[in-house]
């Protein structure tokens, strides 16, 4: 697998971002164990120290939890929290964007809203 | 934390050139530290000082050792994998095992014939029957399954194609590295070994030019990719070294700040092979 890093950003927050992803796609779900740092560093040609610092990240936003001498784990309810962040962040951030393009555009917002909703019965 | 390797004024000549010219260094547990230079910049011989094969001048420590005087004990605990092939042709896998097994005392033939089953080195086979790619994964079962304290790899893949070379660092960071163990290795694939790495040295001309771990790498190096317009203003910050690409001009910059370099454009962490070619610059024949 090729894991496709970029230079703009520390290895490590690439590698807790590739997690987050994993868990609000549903890959990892709540009470998963992580693969072992030995493993992605070994998968991944990492050092394993950039591993645990990617791990202890996501150990600081509370999303995953270590067990002695198991593993790390992901805490129950992390979807749910990354969904409201993410929620949260569209809202803040994305959406008054998109409101300003509607605006320029002169689109009709009841309209786009009708589209929303055909998604819906799809 | 304890320091494996500790070099004060290392010095070495061969007549009337110097391999390495009064060269200071430390190499602390737990590190996987890769020394970088051109051919001839003195690696091979630091790495031979090292290990007891050469004689200097200047103050080496290892394992707080003579690796001169104390080379037997030193190699108890030190491993090393060369750049040539050692084995004998004519030896059996099965024998080279026994052979490390009776001379090492902390080799484990277990550990051994463990690794070499995920491989497809056979224990009947012959050295010479194995192709290079093979020799070296006998070599690396052998010098594996030895609890030693520090690994010295010179060129380890040379000469591998490249399910090899990834095997071989796959295995080594999945069965044999952890934080009580030590790695210093020499290699002109920078690329693969890059973001193994926890420092980073760089040795030209017997000297040492850069020695730092990753991460202050990444602090202490910036390249900014700059339009034609912006270019002189951020040449009069004084870059270690420009290049084109694709109409702009790539800077390498060392000790400046993010913030200052900000407003000439878009930032990147240099690659080691980047970083490596501007820190030669002028060498180069």
């Amino acid at each position: 697998m090729d894991p496709n890093w970029n230079d703009n950003q520390p290895i490590y927050r690439q590698l807790r971002d590739k997690v987050v992803a994993m868990i609000l796609e549903g890959v990892l779900k709540d009470g998963d164990a992580l693969p072992s740092v030995r493993s992605v560093a070994a998968e991944y040609q990492l050092n394993p120290l950039t591993v645990m610092k990617g791990y202890q990240a996501l150990v600081d936003e509370e999303l995953v939890e270590k067990r002695r001498g198991l593993g790390m784990f992901v805490r129950e309810g992390a979807a749910r929290k990354l969904t409201r962040d993410e929620r949260e962040k569209f809202l803040a951030e994305e959406w008054p964007k998109i409101v300003q393009t509607i605006q320029r555009l002169g689109l009709d917002p009841e309209e786009l809203l009708r589209t929303v909703h055909k998604g819906d019965e799809k | 934390m304890s320091t494996l390797v500790k070099a004060r004024g290392l010095t070495k000549r061969y007549k009337d050139t110097l391999a390495l010219d009064n060269v200071d260094f430390q190499i602390d547990e737990g590190r996987i530290v890769g020394l970088i230079g051109p051919n001839g910049a003195g690696k091979t011989t630091a790495l031979k000082a090292i290990l007891g094969l050469t004689d200097f001048e200047g103050e080496l420590e290892v394992l707080g050792m003579n690796p001169k005087r104390n080379r037997a004990e030193i190699m108890k605990e030190v491993c090393f994998i060369a750049d040539v092939a050692v084995l004998p042709r004519w030896l059996r896998v099965k024998d080279a095992i026994e052979f490390v097994s009776r001379v090492h005392p902390r080799f484990n033939e277990e550990k051994c014939r463990e690794f070499l089953k995920k491989t497809t080195v056979r224990e009947k086979a012959r050295v010479g029957q194995l192709s290079k790619g093979m020799i070296v994964q006998l070599h690396l079962a052998l010098v594996m399954a030895i609890d030693a304290r520090l690994l010295v790899l010179d060129e380890p893949t040379l000469g591998l194609d490249i399910l090899y070379r990834k095997e071989f660092y796959s295995s080594l960071l999945s069965d044999y590295f952890d934080e009580t163990r030590t790695i210093l290795v020499t290699t002109h694939q920078v690329e693969e070994i890059e973001k193994i790495l926890t420092h980073l040295m760089f040795i030209r001309q017997g000297r040492i030019i850069l020695d730092a771990d990753m991460e202050s790498v990444a602090e202490q190096y910036t390249e900014v990719l700059v339009t034609p317009d912006k270019a002189d203003g951020a040449r009069a910050l004084g870059p270690l070294h420009e290049r084109d690409v694709f109409g702009k001009k790539l800077f390498l910059f060392e000790g400046v700040s993010r913030e200052r370099l900000r407003e000439f454009g878009e930032l990147h962490t240099p690659s080691v092979a980047d970083l490596f070619v501007a820190k030669m610059k002028g060498v180069a024949a």
